[in-house]
């Protein structure tokens, strides 16, 4: 007796969704590409917002800067949901253990008196700019035309909660579970002559109508704020026995890194789109000029107040070489647009 | 030695992962010849097959390491002529 092995194949009729057929052909596509290509309607829209009557509900005239195909765009992490939440929440505990092991040596409180008022006046009022930088990302969310572009500004507003979070707990534990530190922060925020440039700036960029500008004037700020306060004050955190802001601070920096990559591919395909390009570059070079300065000027209170405490830090040089840097990079992008 | 090149295959299992390493595989050898089977995807060429870690993380979009390869193949004909951080080629060496 012999028995035959055989297997049957049975073909599935389709590959995949009819959205990435429409674009790719029938082929098995990444869980990414499912749930991202021409997601967001485009037509057939059945009210008109009561609030702007020449403009649908999704329209890229919401931004004068546009993809002629918001799809030739694609985050280079693939976030959607699940990878999104899983990388998260990978962060989110290892920034936990990092505060608890702080927490049960009791390094923060332990933290040199500079340090001390460098956290409470400078760093820990940062977690009412990450709630107004969340804001312009909501309206990206909202407003940005195509799922490509709009779920990365989704995760991003997310991501800024996050942040403000692990500046929360930071506050928390330097006040060994009260809420004592972070009222001070919050009053330095909202009456610390240091902080009022910069948090006027942030409360105008909210009302900025342009998605595309309010995201992008917040990450001229974010780009002289990230490499300031988290990975510039590294190596005199670590010289200066306060080991224990670097090994928070390496989270943010994290997180800034991760920002960075879909930003700036965003800003590169606008910059060399096929249709809008040239328009684009001005609109990039516009904005670069509109907020660059102010935003200097904005955290120079911060870097100023740095010095004041940490003498040996020198923030202020660190702060103008970080802007011309950034004034280098908007020139290489826009071409010299104006 | 004659011209003639002996083919070398990898298996690999079928994954939303490994569509991904599939693609990257692809990519980086114009030559290769794919055949889907059920639960499994057979990869042959001749001569050799490369992976490039830069590709693969490319197209998954984060961080691979070589070492996780191992948990993609199912099996393979050839010699591993080279398993570093940054690339894995599969060829006969004798």
């Amino acid at each position: 007796m012999q028995y035959e092995l055989r297997y049957q194949v049975i073909e599935p009729k389709r590959q995949t969704y009819q959205n990435v057929i429409d674009r790719l052909g029938d082929q098995p596509a990444s869980r990414y590409l499912e749930a991202t290509l021409d997601v967001e309607p485009r037509e057939n829209f059945h009210y008109r917002p009561t609030w702007i009557k020449d403009r649908e509900l999704y329209d890229e005239r919401y931004s004068a800067l546009r993809l002629t195909d918001p799809y030739s765009y694609t985050d280079p992490r693939q976030f959607y949901y699940t990878p999104y939440v899983t990388n998260r929440a990978a962060l989110h505990d290892e920034f936990g253990k990092t505060l608890s092991y702080l927490d049960q040596r009791d390094l923060l409180t332990r933290l040199p008196g500079g340090w001390q008022a460098v956290l409470t006046s400078v760093v820990l009022p940062l977690r009412h700019y990450e709630s107004g930088a969340q804001m312009t990302s909501v309206t990206g969310a909202r407003f940005a035309y195509g799922t490509s572009l709009e779920q990365c500004c989704t995760f991003a507003a997310f991501d800024r909660i996050g942040n403000a979070q692990m500046l929360s707990r930071v506050g928390l534990a330097m006040g060994g579970g009260a809420g004592d530190v972070l009222d001070v922060a919050k009053q330095e925020w909202l009456a610390g002559e240091h902080m009022q440039p910069l948090r006027r700036l942030v409360e105008e960029i909210m009302v900025v109508d342009d998605w595309a500008e309010g995201l992008l004037a917040v990450d001229v700020l974010d780009s002289l704020i990230y490499p300031l306060i988290y990975s510039g004050l590294d190596e005199s955190a670590l010289l200066g026995g306060a080991g224990a802001y670097s090994l928070l601070a390496q989270h943010l920096t994290g997180w800034f890194a991760d920002q960075r990559r879909w930003l700036d591919a965003l800003v590169a395909a606008w910059a060399a789109d096929s249709g809008n390009g040239e328009a684009n570059r001005h609109g990039l070079a516009h904005i670069a000029d509109t907020w660059s300065r102010r935003a200097r000027e904005a955290v120079a209170g911060l870097a100023t107040t740095i010095d004041g405490h940490l003498p040996e830090v020198g923030s202020a040089t660190a702060l103008a070489l970080l802007a011309d840097e950034q004034n280098a990079r908007w020139a290489t992008i826009t071409g010299g647009a104006a | 030695m004659t011209g003639t090149l002996r083919q070398v295959g990898i298996d690999i299992q079928e994954s939303e992962e490994n569509r991904a390493l599939v693609d990257a595989i692809k990519a980086d050898n114009p030559e290769l010849t794919i055949r889907h089977l059920p639960g499994l995807v057979k990869l042959q060429a001749a001569g050799q097959i490369t992976i490039n870690r830069r590709t693969v993380e490319e197209k998954l979009g984060h961080d691979w390491e070589t070492g996780e390869f191992q948990l993609a193949i199912v099996s393979y004909a050839g010699n591993f002529s080279e398993w570093d951080d940054d690339q894995i080629i599969v060829k006969w060496e004798h």
